[in-house]
């Protein structure tokens, strides 16, 4: 706990998929709180995280709102850093190429340097 | 946060428009320029165009994102449309006192906007 | 070096995976909650390259009939130890 972390990007681990209980939203909610007051914000999609970036999502079937507008609207929120897992988007048949956001994808091996290099961390 | 309860009505041409505890829309297509006018007026705020511009911005950016924006994406928002010169807190403090997010998106018939204080 | 805190059965997700590929060589893996049961084996088979640096957090293990249970190589702590291995980290990251 002694180490200097005001410089550090908060980050960010999205975990659970759209249309799954409120996980992802409220991940994003504190991503959008930290950056409406001017915080350095890194998102990490992980896990069944990584299918909020898969392309060609709706709202729910009872109206649930989806969560690409709010993925739209990060850009508006200075929020521009995205980073993916690659091993996660590899199991589920995603490549970054045809996600609709700019994510940059993270190597198995780079994964602990990205969450080492944030603090406060928050895993949703 | 989107809230149901219904803290009193005003009425706007003949119409009985619902309001929560906040005087935000409980019904959201109730929104007219009417109603935006109504409400400024019963704070005694006139709304000019330079007001309009604002809250127009703001309609977009719920049509677009399906939030309302907190203050930074706001002036971001307000920036990249009208230019630097009116894309400054200042500008919006000036039109909007106070709370320019809060009492823009409430004359806006936005919802309030969760993410800011 | 950070502190890592799993508090779900390896049984249930592929949540587990996840944490080791987030683990940089030196960090630690606490086991808390429902994550006890992976550290009897043969479910502790999958944290056997933590060696030396996966715990467990004794009252959960207790409280679920896990007490001795743990794989040997699994280090079994109580709440003191538990604020002691905090103290040792930089920062705890939780996964759930």
């Amino acid at each position: 706990m002694s180490d200097d972390t005001a410089d550090m990007p908060l980050l960010v681990i999205l975990r659970h998929a759209p249309h799954d209980g409120s996980w992802l939203r409220e991940g994003l909610d504190v991503a959008l709180v930290a950056a409406a007051f001017g915080r350095a914000v890194t998102l990490l999609f992980m896990g069944d995280g990584v299918e909020a970036l898969r392309p060609g999502q709706t709202a729910g079937p009872l109206g649930q709102k989806g969560t690409h507008p709010t993925l739209d609207m990060l850009a508006m929120y200075d929020i521009e850093d995205l980073r993916v897992d690659a091993t996660s988007l590899a199991e589920r048949g995603l490549s970054t190429a045809e996600l609709p956001w700019p994510a940059r994808s993270v190597a198995a091996e780079e994964l602990p340097a990205v969450i080492a290099a944030a603090s406060p961390v928050f895993n949703f | 946060m989107a809230t149901t309860s219904i803290a009193r009505h005003l009425t706007v041409e003949g119409r009985d428009v619902a309001l929560d505890p906040e005087g935000y829309l409980v019904h959201l297509e109730d929104w007219t320029p009417a109603v935006a006018e109504a409400l400024a007026a019963e704070e005694a705020r006139t709304l000019t165009a330079e007001h309009w511009e604002i809250l127009d911005i703001l309609r977009d950016f719920y049509r677009r994102y399906e939030m309302a924006p907190a203050m930074r994406p706001l002036v971001k928002a307000v920036g990249q449309r009208l230019g630097p010169e009116k894309g400054r807190s200042l500008h919006l403090m000036r039109l909007f006192p106070d709370s320019p997010a809060k009492v823009a998106a409430r004359l806006a018939g936005l919802p309030k906007p969760t993410n800011c204080l | 070096m950070l502190l890592h805190l799993l508090n779900r059965s390896p049984a249930s997700s592929r949540l587990i995976q996840d944490v080791l590929r987030a683990m940089g060589p030196e960090d630690r893996l606490l086991l808390i909650e429902s994550g006890v049961y992976g550290a009897v084996p043969p479910q502790s088979a999958g944290f056997e390259t933590l060696k030396g640096r996966c715990y467990a957090l004794q009252e959960d293990l207790t409280s679920r009939g896990l007490a001795e249970r743990q794989a040997d190589w699994i280090i079994p702590v109580d709440m003191a130890g538990f604020v002691a291995l905090t103290a040792e980290t930089q920062r705890t990251v939780s996964w759930y």
